[in-house]
């Protein structure tokens, strides 16, 4: 892990106009980690990441990279890169041009420029299209292109705005794993925005879900999988998401539509009870549920229900025992897989 | 059946270009043949499609007493300071407008746009006694800057939506890479509305070279364009159609060239928006 490429921010808070689009938000990032924002659009994370490049003011709060206030240094002055989701490339110059771009913008001179540009273009696999122009590329031919020209002056800090999001199914996955890979041999600090909660579970060393411009939750891809901090954060997280249930508790008992579901060691009242559908099981006995329809993933089941007016998802191995539709079932799960929130705050319990 | 449609297709399409190019050409075309006609030739009714030819005209409007050379002098000087002056000031004036936040910028680019909706003719008088009082009336500086009035906003209006078809992580993408704004726009910027300032050059040269009422009014003994020379071929007794064709053919001359050697660009521009994706509007 490298030294360099440590981030703080301290109650950062941007508005535009008279839209919040971050409330007072604190992170850390550690040098040499992989770091993903993670959040639906509009839930204040590219507006994090846009802030770190510089390309965003902030209202109040402070920026911190390895140590130095940053948070009124222009863009140029951080020695931070960006691949941007568009990837921005420099449509009139040729891929080596783009590349050499920021170099050529220091002053390197050219013999350097030249042998930096084959390099880096090397790492990422294009060292054979440096003399075609942008347009003459495909979708991830152009990725790449843009990640050579981000690594190309070594930045402390590296940052991606959903850098995948352009490419087909199949490359975006190929071009995940790469990215970790380069991410590691260079040992640079990389600050990654995406929407796709897997593509941050998988990529990550940490995370962090941002909701409604508020970071709600930090830790690794396990942590928050296994202990979501919010409701939304865990309708949000797992492919599919959590069942959310509303629940009461009241007698040492969590009760689904009156039903006694768990035992709950949470004062009594109103909760909302999670549930992964990998957990959820059909049992002879338990919370009744009517199934709605069965989809059927090839390696998985996901088995929609009805209980009692409250929809869930049930997620099993493909053996066979698929249950019909509009069959009448029963519920149950290991009381260690039930996740409690508060109703009103929607805070974990 | 699909090739017997697609020959269908492409002769209709070549019907259509060719009615549109006879419209165009024909008055061109007369324009030309009666330029080489003598005066009774051209009176001849019915009109002569054959006739012996003559340089006279040509002669006579290049070197003779009614030379309109001292004219074309005139339009080149007034419409090539009008062209460089304009885009000095559009290129920076459309940049700002299409990139800079600052207070007002709505309604500054409303205006921009406002000047162009008033009819010439009502700014003449003014415009005269403007240039009567600073004593620019038949001069180059005059006129020039006249013409700047209606060719800097169009300019800049047209510029505007070149830049506007830049996104604008491509400027976040070189400000990233240390170019800093002014290397951003020489390096990034500039080279990609390439096509932009090439197709706004020629229309703001075109629509100075054409300019008639502004020249004729606000011209004189000194300065006057060929647009306003031609005009002395009609008199009260006569006129002088195949001097007046000669010389109409001379001024268009420099524009046809243009048109040629700019054709791609026109086309690209005329069409700027439509064709290219991925802009930001």
């Amino acid at each position: 892990m490298s030294r360099y490429g440590s981030v703080r921010m301290e109650g950062v808070v941007k508005r535009h106009g008279s839209f919040t689009a971050l409330h007072g938000m604190d992170l850390s990032i550690r040098p040499g980690e992989f770091f993903a924002l993670l959040g639906p659009s509009g839930s204040g994370k590219t507006t994090t990441l846009r802030i770190l490049a510089g390309l965003e003011e902030v209202n109040e709060g402070r920026v911190w990279l390895d140590d130095a206030d940053v948070t009124h240094q222009e863009p140029g002055e951080r020695d931070v890169a960006m691949v941007f989701q568009s990837y921005a490339l420099y449509p009139h110059m040729t891929v080596a041009e783009n590349i050499a771009f920021p170099l050529k913008m220091i002053g390197t001179p050219r013999a350097e420029i030249d042998a930096a540009v084959k390099e880096a273009a090397a790492k990422v696999n294009i060292a054979h299209l440096l003399e075609r122009k942008p347009g003459q590329l495909s979708g991830g031919q152009q990725q790449r292109c843009a990640l050579a020209r981000a690594i190309v002056r070594k930045p402390r800090l590296f940052l991606l705005d959903e850098p995948l999001s352009n490419l087909d199914a199949k490359l975006r996955i190929e071009t995940r794993a790469e990215l970790r890979r380069l991410q590691r041999a260079l040992g640079v600090t990389a600050v990654y925005v995406t929407h796709d909660q897997e593509e941050a579970m998988t990529i990550a060393d940490r995370v962090a879900v941002f909701m409604e411009g508020r970071l709600v939750q930090t830790g690794t891809p396990k942590d928050i999988f296994m202990k979501p901090a919010t409701v939304a954060v865990a309708g949000f997280i797992g492919t599919p998401p959590m069942n959310l249930l509303d629940a009461t508790v009241s007698g040492g008992q969590v009760h689904v539509n009156g039903t006694p579901v768990a035992p709950a060691a949470v004062r009594e009242g109103e909760v909302v009870l999670g549930v992964r559908p990998g957990d959820l099981r059909l049992a002879p006995a338990g919370l009744p549920a009517r199934v709605d329809f069965v989809e059927d993933l090839g390696d998985s089941l996901v088995v929609h229900l009805d209980a009692g007016g409250q929809r869930a998802k049930l997620k099993t191995e493909p053996n066979g025992a698929a249950p019909a539709e509009g069959q009448p079932v029963h519920l149950a799960f290991a009381p260690e897989s039930a996740h409690l929130f508060d109703r009103a705050s929607g805070e974990r319990l | 059946m699909n090739g017997r449609n697609k020959a269908l297709r492409h002769a209709a399409l070549w019907a259509v270009a060719l009615l549109l190019l006879a419209v165009w050409a024909f008055p061109v075309l007369w324009g030309l043949l009666t330029s080489f006609k003598t005066e009774r030739d051209v009176l001849a009714y019915p009109p002569k499609v054959f006739f012996t030819p003559t340089l006279d005209n040509y002669r006579e409007v290049i070197s003779g007493g009614s030379s309109i050379l001292p004219n074309l002098w005139s339009s080149l000087v007034v419409s090539g300071w009008a062209t460089f002056l304009t885009m000095l000031f559009a290129v920076p004036a459309a940049y700002a407008l299409a990139r800079l936040r600052y207070p007002g910028k709505r309604a500054s680019g409303f205006y921009v746009l406002a000047t162009q909706m008033l009819p010439p003719v009502g700014l003449i008088i003014p415009f005269y006694l403007v240039l009567q009082k600073i004593g620019g009336l038949d001069s180059y500086s005059g006129l020039t800057a006249i013409y700047l009035t209606f060719s800097l906003p169009f300019a800049v209006w047209l510029m505007v939506s070149y830049f506007e078809d830049i996104p604008y992580e491509m400027e976040e993408a070189a400000l990233l890479d240390r170019a800093g704004r002014l290397r951003t726009l020489w390096y990034v910027i500039l080279p990609q509305v390439r096509g932009g300032i090439a197709v706004t050059t020629i229309f703001v040269f075109l629509n100075a070279w054409n300019e008639f009422l502004f020249a004729v009014v606000l011209g004189g003994n000194k300065v006057r364009p060929v647009t306003v020379a031609m005009y002395n071929f009609i008199s009260l007794e006569q006129t002088q159609w195949a001097r007046l064709a000669a010389g109409a053919m001379l001024a268009m001359a420099p524009v046809i060239l243009i048109g040629l050697f700019a054709q791609r660009h026109i086309v690209k521009g005329l069409t700027v928006g439509a064709v290219k994706g991925g802009g930001r509007r």
